[in-house]
């Protein structure tokens, strides 16, 4: 157990048992709440794991942009606050969700434990420099595929939205035809 | 000097936990929450299997980044079809079955 | 000489055109059409004199028009032409088109629509002189499609009357359904010679003048695609003419005003067939079965329409009956051809002096038509009596139209019958026994319908100059089909027989006596095709006794103004006036072809369009079925491909293991 060891596993239990939480809490804002804690935590491991641009990434993009869009979602979705009995999906199919989810888990761990074995590393994680220079050498077509995909994840989004958007909500079954 | 199998060991928990989330939540957000749980763990494996990696290419690193940057990508189209379906369904309950009516949009695609 | 043919084409579709600009107008529209059509004259005369000499039967200049088109290997040299024959023939065109424009002047001069149908006048004989002069196929296709266009326009002149709209419809749909003909023909012809050009063509299929272009083999004589191509043509030429399956589009025709008559009986749109006929008669030298069957069908058509013209109740119908009888007689001459070369000339000849006497009669009659308020025998009894110029003239063009030997339809209509004879005796070896009983045939057909021809004029004068003994008249007027052309037709409100109502000018005047005085004399005019006086002696004594014989019987027929086609009975001549239901005929035809037409409508959509119908079904059907199918909630479906992945992925685990 190195000091690196202790530390991981300090931040990486939160960030386990906030997973969690947020999986399982019946408060809707509150699990996305969790999330925060959650996604802020694993930048907390990346750093611990020597990579520090991921872990600035991570913060500025997860917890700064997905999380805000997350609760913008759930509140124009009018998400209630409080407790709310009915978050969860039925006792059977919650009691196979876990069976699954274990199993998952335990699929991971019996495939990935043996690939990085029992050994005690040194992280040799590239710093910034590094990392930009692979990213804007190597690596950027890729780099500017991404920057398509985003485009084209925006014009999408606001044409599903848009089409969506001449509809009312919740519509008499009469009037649905006659709207468009 | 640290072992690698506890971020690993933490990955693995973490897709199990977001399988979980997927699987045994109504909501479409809530959802989407565990969507993302299964995403972060894959960018640790990454970024785990990119510290051991002694290469100049930081394919780990690189790759993580651009996980982020497609999950981005992914939330924001999701985050619009849900709000979509709000519109159209006045609910986002992934448990209820979907509307057997023809949608307009699709009255319109040359029935 | 080049300019002058160029100017003769031109100069009536520029007057067509500015005519149409001028149409408000009368006067000066009636100026513009009849100042083109005399100096259509003019250039007429400069060709027929100031052409080259030489040899005489051949192509003597050539002139080019727009240039040749770039169509591939075809050559499209779309030139004109100018010899001997094509010189006459313009200028019987051209004098009857000047005849028939000052005439109209005052034949319709109420008519708030005569300077549209100057300028349609004008666009007709520019058709007619493009197809005259043309030395390319494609520009005689192009003037004898615009030939068809003006005949549907000038028939249904008067838009108001629907029997008028109903024969411009018949023309139109009955000359167009023989067209397709027509353009197989020409098509064929251009294909397989590679060029348009006629002269091209014809040295191509017969070696003719020339050696012929090398590189493509010449048509064998005979050969099944010449065949084809000229029996195309022939049932063209038919549609156009009026030969006997198409023949009845004529008669009504008459529907039209008569100055609108004379033109397309006379000079232009029937006797174009002959005119294109004889350009290719060296090819129909070369395919005797096409020749065999342009006899036959002519044979047919001058007795059929001889027999109907001396039946009919109503002047017009019976000139529209003789003219289908004298187009025959034409194209008979043009039937025999193989290694006669006066043959074309005899038919040319005949196409020149028919224009001239047909012109004359069609204006006379359109004249005594005002005056007795009608063209129907009845309503004409006895109006020419007393009448002068009138009289002489009709009295002119029927003896020339009977072939009286002084007149010009004497020298040409033995032209022809010398022709066929001296086939007869002829022949070309080898090909004598295949064609001798047409022939015989013609010649028979021919000899009948000098027969004919002279009882039917010599009734038309009977009638029209002696009166009816009154019962008679009554009696006639029970069994009168209606007149095919009120007075009406053109344009005049009040057709009355007030006799001078309208006094007749002195030009109309001076063009009818003009184109009598034309008969008398136009023998001249034959002169100047080559070997066009050839006159059998012996023929010309037979038809000579057969007229005086046919006149004479008539004559005492007619004893007491009893109209001697009362012979055939009331019913028979009823039948005759409707053209022995050949019009029903024609609807039947049509009936039969939409009714086929529907029926492979019916098979496309029922049978043919049942399958990818069906196919559309079954997809739409599959994409429902499987639209149900994923219709769960879709948590649930989550479940089940989490559960797949996991299988998956400790399948994978287990192997990799």
């Amino acid at each position: 157990m190195t000091t690196r060891d202790v530390v991981f596993l300090l931040i990486g239990l939160i960030t386990a048992a906030s997973a969690i939480l947020s999986v399982t809490t019946r408060q809707v804002v509150h699990a996305a709440l969790w999330l925060v804690v959650c996604l802020g935590t694993l930048a907390g491991c990346y750093v611990v794991l020597g990579a520090e641009l991921v872990a600035l990434v991570q913060v500025l993009i997860y917890v700064g942009a997905v999380v805000v869009l997350v609760l913008f979602a759930l509140m124009l979705t009018r998400a209630p606050i409080g407790r709310q009995p009915d978050l969860a999906t039925p006792l059977v199919q919650r009691i196979a969700a876990a069976v699954l989810g274990v199993a998952t888990t335990g699929l991971f761990l019996a495939m990935l434990v043996p690939l990085v074995g029992q050994d005690s590393v040194t992280p040799v994680s590239g710093d910034t420099h590094t990392v930009a220079t692979a990213t804007f050498g190597t690596w950027v077509w890729p780099f500017e595929l991404l920057s398509l995909l985003l485009l084209a994840a925006l014009i999408g989004a606001f044409a599903v939205a848009r089409v969506a958007g001449a509809i009312s909500p919740r519509p008499a079954p009469a009037d649905r035809g006659a709207s468009t | 000097m640290m072992h690698l199998w506890l971020p690993m060991t933490l990955a693995a928990v973490l897709a199990g936990t977001g399988a979980y989330g997927i699987l045994a939540r109504r909501n479409a957000v809530l959802v989407l929450i565990g969507v993302e749980l299964v995403l972060s763990s894959a960018n640790l494996i990454l970024v785990t299997l990119g510290s051991a990696d002694t290469s100049p290419l930081q394919t780990g690193q690189v790759l993580a980044l651009f996980v982020i940057t497609i999950a981005a990508a992914e939330i924001c189209v999701a985050l619009a079809i849900v709000l979509a379906m709000f519109r159209l369904q006045g609910h986002i309950d992934l448990t209820e079955p979907a509307d057997t009516e023809d949608t307009p949009a699709r009255s319109t695609s040359g029935r | 000489m080049t300019l002058v043919v160029r100017l003769l084409v031109l100069l009536p579709a520029i007057a067509a055109l500015a005519g149409l600009l001028a149409r408000r107008s009368p006067r000066a529209a009636a100026l513009l059409a009849t100042a083109a059509a005399g100096l259509g004259v003019v250039l007429a005369v400069v060709q027929v004199f100031g052409g080259p000499s030489g040899d005489r039967r051949r192509v003597t200049a050539t002139i080019e028009t727009i240039g040749a088109l770039p169509v591939g290997d075809l050559s499209l040299p779309l030139h004109l032409l100018t010899d001997r024959s094509s010189a006459l023939v313009a200028l019987a065109v051209t004098v009857v088109g000047l005849a028939v424009q000052v005439f109209s002047v005052w034949y319709l001069r109420d008519d708030d629509r005569y300077p549209v149908f100057a300028a349609e006048v004008s666009l007709f004989l520019a058709g007619m002189l493009l197809v005259v002069q043309s030395g390319d196929l494609v520009l005689t296709l192009v003037g004898w499609e615009v030939m068809g266009w003006c005949s549907y326009l000038l028939i249904g002149h008067v838009t108001a009357r629907e029997s008028a709209r109903r024969a411009a419809y018949k023309a139109f749909l009955v000359t167009r359904v023989a067209d397709i003909g027509f353009v197989l023909g020409v098509v064929l012809l251009a294909v397989d010679a590679r060029t348009t050009d006629i002269d091209g063509v014809l040295r191509h299929v017969v070696g003719f003048g020339l050696e012929g272009p090398t590189g493509f083999a010449p048509f064998v004589t005979g050969s099944t695609i010449l065949t084809v191509a000229l029996v195309g043509l022939v049932v063209g030429v038919a549609g156009k003419s009026g030969l006997v399956p198409f023949h009845d589009w004529l008669p009504d025709a008459m529907e039209g005003p008569t100055p609108a008559s004379a033109l397309i009986h006379a000079a232009t749109m029937v006797a174009a067939g002959t005119v294109v006929i004889a350009r290719l008669s060296p090819l129909y030298a070369a395919a005797p079965t096409a020749r065999a069957v342009l006899g036959v069908l002519a044979a047919v058509t001058m007795l059929w329409a001889a027999l109907l013209a001396f039946a009919q109740s109503d002047v017009k119908r019976m000139l529209a009956y003789s003219t289908l009888s004298q187009i025959a007689i034409m194209l008979s001459a043009l039937a025999f051809a193989p290694g006669i070369d006066e043959a074309p000339s005899a038919g040319l000849g005949h196409l020149f002096s028919h224009a001239l006497f047909k012109s004359l009669l069609f204006l006379a009659i359109g004249w005594l038509s005002v005056i007795g308020g009608g063209t129907a025998f009845v309503a004409l009894r006895g109006r020419a009596r007393g009448r002068g110029a009138l009289q002489w003239s009709i009295g002119i063009g029927l003896a020339a139209l009977a072939g009286v030997p002084p007149l010009v339809g004497f020298f040409s209509k033995e032209g022809v019958l010398a022709v066929v004879e001296e086939s007869l005796g002829q022949g070309s070896p080898g090909q004598a026994g295949e064609t001798a009983w047409v022939t015989w045939l013609v010649l028979v057909a021919l000899l009948l319908t000098v027969l004919l021809t002279a009882a039917y004029c010599a009734r038309a004068w009977l009638l029209l100059t002696t009166d009816a003994p009154s019962l008679e008249t009554v009696e006639a007027l029970e069994g009168q089909v209606e007149s095919a052309e009120p007075a009406a037709a053109a344009g005049d409100d009040e057709p009355t027989g007030a006799h001078g109502a309208r006094p007749v000018t002195l030009p109309a005047a001076l063009s009818v006596s003009g184109l009598a005085l034309l008969t008398v004399v136009g023998t001249v005019g034959l002169i100047a095709l080559p070997q066009g006086l050839h006159v059998g002696l012996l023929l010309a004594l037979v038809s000579v006794v057969l007229i005086v014989g046919a006149a004479s019987l008539v004559r005492a027929r007619a004893t007491g103004g009893v109209d001697p086609a009362d012979v055939l009975g009331a019913a028979t001549r009823l039948r005759a006036d409707r053209g022995f239901g050949v019009d029903t005929a024609y609807v039947g035809v049509g009936r039969a072809v939409v009714t086929l037409a529907r029926v492979v409508a019916r098979l496309d959509r029922d049978v043919v369009d049942a399958y990818p119908r069906a196919a559309a079904r079954v997809t739409l059907h599959l994409g429902a079925a499987g639209d149900r199918v994923h219709r769960g909630a879709p948590s649930t479906g989550l479940v089940a491909v989490v559960v797949g992945v996991v299988l998956l992925g400790v399948a994978g685990v287990t192997v990799w293991r």
